[in-house]
């Protein structure tokens, strides 16, 4: 069985899903659902292209910004570079790694790792930081 | 525009059709790409303790500055093209994966190649900056800059290397016919590591060479 326009093989779920199946709606109903409700649909090479042209100028401001050690606050300088870590580490995340359309899962099981490291290693600075400046 | 469609539901639970001919699993998600999401989530702890200890030494331990200084050694201009080398190999990759779900297997081996390339310029170029530091008196033993930043940024590129010879393989193995469209997953779960060692890379580009020294 193939679902219409997607030439792709259907694979029949076992266990715990097979009491989901069981509630989808019959297959001529499924194909009247707008692609976006049931298919995950990747960028396309125009928008990676275009993604890397943004991390690319990005970059460059940030090099661009670590010129201005002494002319600018230094704090600000550090404030702009980490917003803009961040948000290069996004766009990267959603759209290189399609964290936006693969299963939320896989986005949360990132997560715990991400988290964990921030508050693990954010405890470990705040403490041994201290004891360092004594 | 082209685009590629993979089939899934919204919200992954549940697969009727998997565009990268992976069978059904009790989670309802491929355990391929779980491993490496579990993988990737472990390595973020992984780089976070090397991340922290640099931080925890930066500046503060007098031993930290015992020796030739981070200002003294950095080459910013270099290390930026490396860094910009790095970030179009995640754009090369990400090609890659996009060739083989609309089954242009041609393009795809481009593409593979492209980013081994890529990352291999960008050893090439971590290898010289070593040197560099080495021959200017910064040794893993000097002060505790010395050792931050060569544990951190030579593990960053032990990572790297996998990843080279990771997209090698696949490479050989798709010359070779035997990575078909159907196992385009393959190319995606060595997409997600790639992608992964460079976010690493921004965070150690802003971390160890952009953040004025104080």
């Amino acid at each position: 069985m193939t679902h219409q326009g997607t030439d792709l093989e259907v694979v029949e779920p076992k266990g715990e899903v097979e009491a989901e199946q069981v509630a989808l709606p019959p297959a001529e109903a499924v194909d009247q659902i707008p692609a976006t409700a049931g298919v995950q649909v990747h960028p396309g090479p125009r928008q990676y292209v275009l993604i890397g042209i943004v991390l690319v100028v990005i970059t460059a401001f940030e090099v661009a910004a670590s010129y201005l050690e002494g002319d600018v606050n230094s704090n600000l300088i550090i404030l702009f570079l980490g917003v803009a870590a961040a948000v290069k580490f996004f766009l990267v995340c959603s759209w290189y790694m399609h964290m936006k359309q693969d299963a939320p899962f896989f986005r949360r099981v990132f997560l715990v790792g991400l988290v964990g490291a921030t508050i693990v290693y954010g405890i470990a600075l705040t403490t041994f930081a201290a004891t360092l400046l004594k | 525009m082209a685009q590629a469609v993979v089939a899934t539901t919204e919200h992954g639970a549940v697969a009727p059709a998997d565009a990268h001919g992976t069978h059904a699993t009790n989670t309802g998600v491929s355990n391929a790409k779980l491993g490496i999401w579990l993988f990737l989530s472990s390595e973020a702890l992984f780089f976070g303790a090397f991340i922290a200890t640099y931080f925890l030494y930066r500046g503060r331990d007098a031993q930290f500055l015992k020796g030739p200084k981070p200002s003294d050694m950095f080459n910013i201009p270099f290390t930026s093209v490396t860094s910009f080398i790095l970030l179009m190999s995640s754009l090369t990759m990400v090609l890659a994966l996009a060739a083989i779900q609309r089954g242009d297997h041609r393009q795809l081996r481009v593409w593979l190649l492209a980013t081994a390339l890529f990352g291999l310029t960008f050893i090439g170029g971590q290898l010289f900056e070593f040197t560099e530091f080495y021959r200017g008196g910064l040794k893993l033993s000097t002060n505790m800059f010395g050792t931050t930043f060569f544990v951190l940024t030579g593990i960053h590129g032990a990572h790297v290397t996998m990843g080279i010879v990771w997209l090698l393989v696949l490479w050989g193995r798709s010359s070779g016919g035997h990575l078909p469209q159907a196992k385009s997953e393959a190319v995606e779960i060595a997409g997600l590591y790639w992608h992964f060692v460079d976010i690493v890379w921004i965070f150690i580009f802003t971390a160890i060479y952009l953040i004025p020294q104080h």
